[in-house]
């Protein structure tokens, strides 16, 4: 923009008639004549006629000048990419599935969840397609819930909602009776029930329920819906079909194995969706497909990967006609269904021929042979920190904390995969861990050395093991355990899932463990050093980890020893928030910001599930990935510090430097320890390890 | 009767590893799409290891149990990351089902292939529909078990289940990964063949071949 003040159209218009010739262009525009009426057109915001007679030219010839204009490339107009994106996936989920409309929310719209952003779509979509004397059935589910939340219809006269299923267990906030009723009050209209359970104990029952007189009318009234809104439920383990006890587990294999990939209003489909039978079928009190699929507008509005294929189930199965889902959603749909070359079209850049990183293909690093590194890196660390950590049975794979095991104490074995160091070697030692297991690069060990951690950590009170929750760790660490406990070792174990990034609050048992690992195992060394007993370490260690919270942040992608070359991509202009230490995708890939922006963002994320009041206590770890010189991490330390001060929250103690590492990734992480007396004891008793002493 | 056996199930574990060996560079190749391009790799280094293990078992004496266990323990020291624990475990309950069994027959070989799904889904904590390597053992333990109730022949009995995994498998290419490093993509997963699935695939047409043949 330029510095004017004056009002520009005022401006415009005094100058009109004065000029008449092109020897009159204002100097800022040089001699262009474009310029100058593109800058008066869309800076200035005069109509085409005001230019004319500014510019002294015929309106024709403005209209040309900027027509040109825009082919020259001197216009250029752009729209935000995340919308420009959503409307490119919103045509083409239209075009591909031959749907009435298509509406697609931005995925990474910071400024509130996508549970929120699709309650408001579909708000917007209910605006425009009801109208008065329509009836409405509504499924149930939290996004249905959501849409009523955010819906605000004003002016409908005798519209009428209607269940669309039984009722349920009011254990949770949106069953079919809530989100009808929530939706009738949001339109104004007139709300219908079906006064029977969703799912009855036999088929005999549904059938008496069904003669009943109520219930036909209802039904009948259900029978005269034109239009639906409902919800789409994938079977993923944490889906709303699991957690609302709607079905019973026992029925929902049934399903699984008979091929099942979604819900749609209470009924089976799979991927082709085709109704899968199953024993609910005739226990089920509620629309049926064919009567869904009979409704002229259908209503799915539905959102996150996890529902991908129960959504391409549903739209393959037509049960959709209009559809409301986020971006990245759509485009794992269109994906999914074979649909390609959306890639290039959504991205606003060009682009780039060659990656930066291609630049050079290779990473130099200092190696021998890029095989052996893992046990060369070993060797060095043995022989370096020969004072904490000694090998067991003369493998580098289980290392031992000197001093560290003693009888009547509870042993604390950690582990992982390598190329995070110092995790996890570094935090062995007396009044830490006692024995760490270390696997290849990021890759867990398996169970041989965890077990030999296990025996050597006993001392006949039980081993307590703590480790980041990823697959593969947990599968190796619970192969060990078995075999410990058959060994007459008592095993307990806490998973590490601090990485708040990693998935939403409703999945928090499903959250990866990052740089928080530092902070649990303090607890988890500092309680089995006390010599508490197996149960109180295990108690006190989950809480610590619930207490931890971190968020990372990746500006560059690390490289694996073996091919030196980085093992997935970032944009030249690119950060991700939220990325794990692996490089596992994070929350958003955004624009790069200013340090304290990216600070801003991680810690709001943090304080949206801390809840810590004033005068509360905190420990602060700013741990950088690998390759972010110390310089950047006070940088963000300081805004951490900031922000915290401005809550009054104190800081308790505070770490800087490499504590978790991926490699030689770019980027750093937060973690946050929201303390308590019992905590802030445990944090400060002494510790003899590689890379934490205290004293 | 019983050496019998235990040499037919050897044969089969190295009728895998041939298999496995000559699918390597592919395995590999669709893991590269989604992980870290190592799935061919350690499959091939874990039946290697397996192959290598039973060859130094006296199968005159050994049951088929022992058979089992020694290639669970094989695969595991040679493999670790998730397909070890995955695979050893199948191996382990495998053998726990055919302990005391001395024949091969097509129960036998239901049992074999039920109890290494069911082993595999208790130790990964999966099910159907996370695309993994259970959209295909699942499927085909359930071919097994209704072939057998339906007294098909070996060639139907074998026909069904390898028909059953390979519909498995190609069912994962329109399932998004939570499970493992393919979990780490996300979206990116939509599209791709689950190289587990796809190595399973491989391993029950390598166990049809070589146990219909011998029977």
């Amino acid at each position: 923009m330029t510095s004017k003040t004056s009002s520009p159209r005022k401006g415009g218009a005094s100058r009109s008639g004065a000029a008449d010739t092109s020897d009159a262009i204002p100097l800022r525009y040089g001699d262009d004549p474009y310029v100058w009426a593109c800058w008066l057109y869309y800076e200035d915001g005069m109509t085409q006629g005001e230019i004319a007679d500014a510019m002294g030219v015929s309106r024709a010839t403005v209209n040309s000048y900027l027509a040109d204009a825009r082919e020259k490339g001197i216009v250029n107009i752009s729209l935000e990419p995340a919308r420009l994106a959503s409307l490119t996936i919103a045509q083409e989920l239209k075009r591909h599935f031959g749907l009435a409309d298509c509406l697609v929310v931005p995925s990474d719209d910071n400024a509130r969840p996508l549970i929120d952003s699709l309650g408001v779509a579909g708000a917007m979509a209910l605006q425009k397609l009801m109208k008065s004397g329509d009836t409405l059935a509504v499924s149930w589910g939290r996004t249905v819930m959501s849409v009523g939340e955010h819906a605000d219809v004003q002016a409908l006269q005798d519209a009428t909602v209607v269940q669309a299923t039984g009722g349920t267990t009011a254990a949770f906030s949106y069953t079919p009776e809530l989100c009808a009723a929530s939706i009738a009050r949001a339109i104004g209209a007139r709300c219908v029930g079906i006064t029977a359970p969703a799912i009855v104990k036999s088929p005999e029952m549904r059938q008496m329920l069904l003669d009943e007189p109520l219930l036909q009318e209802q039904f009948a009234t259900l029978a005269q819906a034109n239009r639906i809104l409902f919800g789409i439920s994938s079977l993923r383990p944490n889906s709303t079909i699991h957690t609302s006890g709607f079905f019973d587990t026992v029925s929902l294999q049934d399903y699984l194995a008979a091929g099942a990939v979604g819900v749609v209003a209470g009924r089976f489909i799979d991927e082709r969706g085709r109704p899968v039978a199953g024993p609910l079928d005739d226990r089920t009190v509620g629309i049926s497909l064919d009567m869904l699929r009979r409704i002229g507008t259908r209503i799915a509005v539905a959102g996150g990967f996890d529902k991908v294929p129960a959504l391409l189930a549903a739209l393959r199965g037509g049960y959709v006609n209009v559809l409301i889902t986020d971006a990245a959603t759509g485009h794992g749909i269109l994906r999914a269904d074979g649909v390609t070359g959306l890639d290039t079209r959504i991205s606003q850049r060009p682009k780039l021929v060659q990656t930066p990183s291609s630049y050079r293909t290779h990473v130099k690093k200092f190696l021998n042979n890029p095989n052996e590194v893992v046990e060369e890196m070993l060797d060095g660390v043995v022989r370096a920190h020969r004072d904490y950590i000694e090998p067991i049975n003369g493998s580098h794979r289980a290392l031992l904390a000197k001093s560290g095991p003693r009888p009547g104490k509870v042993g604390l074995v950690i582990g992982g995969g390598t190329g995070h160091e110092p995790c996890f070697l570094g935090y062995v030692g007396k009044g830490l861990a006692d024995a760490v297991a270390v696997g290849n690069i990021f890759s867990s060990p398996p169970p041989d050395p965890i077990v030999q951690c296990a025996v050597a950590a006993s001392g006949g009170e039980g081993v307590l093991f703590v480790y980041g929750n990823y697959a593969g760790d947990v599968m190796n660490f619970e192969m060990a355990a078995e075999i410990a406990e058959e060994k007459g070792i008592k095993v307990r174990t806490v998973l590490t899932t601090d990485d708040i990034a990693s998935s939403p609050i409703e999945d928090r048992e499903g959250r990866r463990g990052v740089a928080g690992n530092f902070f649990i195992f303090k607890i988890a060394g500092a309680a089995c050093d006390r010599g508490l007993s197996l149960d109180a370490c295990e108690a006190v260690t989950r809480k610590a980890n619930l207490r931890t919270y971190t968020v990372g942040v990746a500006l560059e992608p690390c490289s694996m020893p073996q091919t030196r070359r980085h093992n997935f991509e970032i944009g030249p202009d690119d950060m991700e928030i939220g990325m794990g230490i692996h490089g596992e995708p994070g929350v958003t890939r955004e624009r790069i910001k200013p340090a304290d922006d990216i600070t801003d963002a991680i810690m709001d994320n943090i304080f949206k599930e801390m809840k810590a009041t004033a005068g509360d206590r905190v420990a602060v770890l700013v741990n950088s990935f690998g390759a972010t010189p110390l310089m950047e991490l006070y940088i963000l330390y300081r805004r951490v510090a900031q922000r915290l001060a401005a809550k009054n929250i104190e800081i308790e103690a505070n770490w800087i430097g490499h504590y978790c590492t991926s490699l030689d990734m770019v980027g750093a992480s937060i973690s946050i320890l929201h303390l308590d007396q019992e905590l802030t004891d445990l944090l400060h008793h002494p510790c003899e390890t590689a890379f934490l002493r205290i004293n | 009767m019983s050496e019998n056996a235990a040499r037919r199930l050897v044969s089969m574990f190295q009728a895998i590893s041939d298999a496995v060996e000559a699918e390597k560079d592919h395995l590999s190749e669709l893991d590269g799409a989604i992980g870290d391009a190592d799935h061919g790799t350690t499959m091939s280094l874990g039946f290697l290891a397996v192959k290598a293990e039973l060859a130094k078992l006296e199968l005159d004496q050994v049951q088929l149990s022992d058979v089992m266990a020694t290639a669970a323990g094989a695969f595991l020291n040679a493999v670790g990351a998730s397909t070890g624990p995955l695979y050893a475990t199948a191996f382990r309950r495998a053998g726990q089902a055919v302990a005391g069994k001395t024949e091969l027959d097509l129960a036998t070989c239901a049992a074999i292939i039920e109890a290494m799904g069911s082993g595999m889904r208790e130790r990964g904590k999966g099910q159907r529909g996370d695309k993994t390597m259970l959209d295909a053992w699942l499927p085909a333990a359930d071919a097994a078990a209704a072939a057998l109730a339906e007294n098909k022949g070996a060639d139907g009995f074998w026909r069904d289940v390898v028909a059953s995994a390979e519909a498995g498998a190609n069912a994962t290419r329109s399932m998004i990964a939570t499970k493992g490093r393919a979990a780490r993509v996300r979206e990116r997963s939509l599209g791709h063949v689950d190289p587990g699935a796809a190595s399973s695939v491989v391993i029950l047409r390598a166990m049809a071949s070589s146990l219909n043949k011998a029977a």
